[in-house]
């Protein structure tokens, strides 16, 4: 009988779970479902969406960890199943083709209009209305946008774990993560300044 | 030390990733971006607006609930008999 209290490493863990344990699958669930449930509440926007997702994610990995090969990171693989569900979901949900603005690239370069925020982010979470007006540009941004941003600024995953997930290359996660950025960063500054 | 021969303008800043979760960190771009920074009050509140709005996100968390996280372990046939 293994001792479950003793660390053991995610890769035993994997190895466990692959020979049909229980416990050390649940034990991965349990270590992975906060930041699944996070990052598909932040690609999604939608709680119940997010759990679902979650959901789906994870039923995914009980299918196929039999496959699931030693040398790929098992947060790059949940990142990816769930980046590709959300991208479904929305795409059939097409509401979200009316968002864009970063494909104008001087959209960013008005640096004059640039506001410096005298309040800390701590202050700014006790503050209803700056999150709402966050979660309002969050929302604008395209969801193949957001996942680049949250990817690798959120996350932060290096900038080849983010290509990997998204299927996109080095420079192409670079021009998506920098409009994701300007674009933010524009919203709330039109919003935030007086 | 020596001053760099890149020179860069801000919107070259704005467009170009060196941050710290990047990498090429000391290339002769980013040294001098790097230099342009700290010269450029315009430049620094940009990029302070920038980690501002990274850090807010960031907060946005939600733990699981014992009712989403017994609900998932349902779905995977897992459901929760401690033993
Ligand atoms: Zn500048």
């Amino acid at each position: 009988m293994i001792n479950f209290s003793s660390n053991l490493s995610e890769t035993e863990l994997i190895e466990l779970a692959k020979s049909g344990d229980r416990k050390a699958l649940s034990l991965l669930v349990r270590m992975h479902e906060k930041t699944v449930f996070n990052f598909a509440f932040k690609i999604c926007r939608d709680r119940d969406r997010a759990e679902n997702t979650m959901q789906e994610t994870f039923m995914s990995l009980v299918k196929s960890i039999g496959q699931f090969s030693g040398n790929s990171k098992l947060s790059t693989w949940l990142y990816t199943v769930v980046s590709n569900h959300c991208l479904m979901m929305a795409r059939s949900n097409r509401k979200y083709s009316e968002t864009s603005s970063y494909d104008d690239d001087e959209v960013y370069i008005d640096e004059k209009s640039v506001v410096d925020w005298d309040v800390s982010p701590e202050k700014i979470t006790e503050n209803n209305e700056l999150k709402r007006i966050l979660d309002e540009a969050i929302q604008k941004l395209d969801p193949e946008y957001r996942i680049v941003f949250t990817l690798r600024d959120v996350e932060g995953l290096s900038t080849e774990e983010t290509g990997k997930i998204t299927g996109l290359s080095v420079p192409a996660v670079k021009s998506r993560l920098h409009r994701a950025r300007a674009f933010l960063r524009r919203e709330l500054n039109g919003k935030l300044a007086s | 030390m020596e001053n760099s021969q890149v020179k860069v303008t801000c919107s070259e800043v704005v467009r170009h990733i060196c941050d710290n979760l990047g990498e090429q960190l000391n290339s002769p771009k980013c040294l001098a971006i790097k230099e342009h920074i700290a010269e450029c009050p315009d430049c620094s509140k940009y990029l302070n607006s920038v980690e501002k709005t990274i850090d807010l996100y960031r907060q946005y968390n939600f733990e699981v609930t014992d009712d989403v996280h017994s609900r998932l372990l349902d779905k995977l046939g897992l459901g929760e008999k401690e033993d």
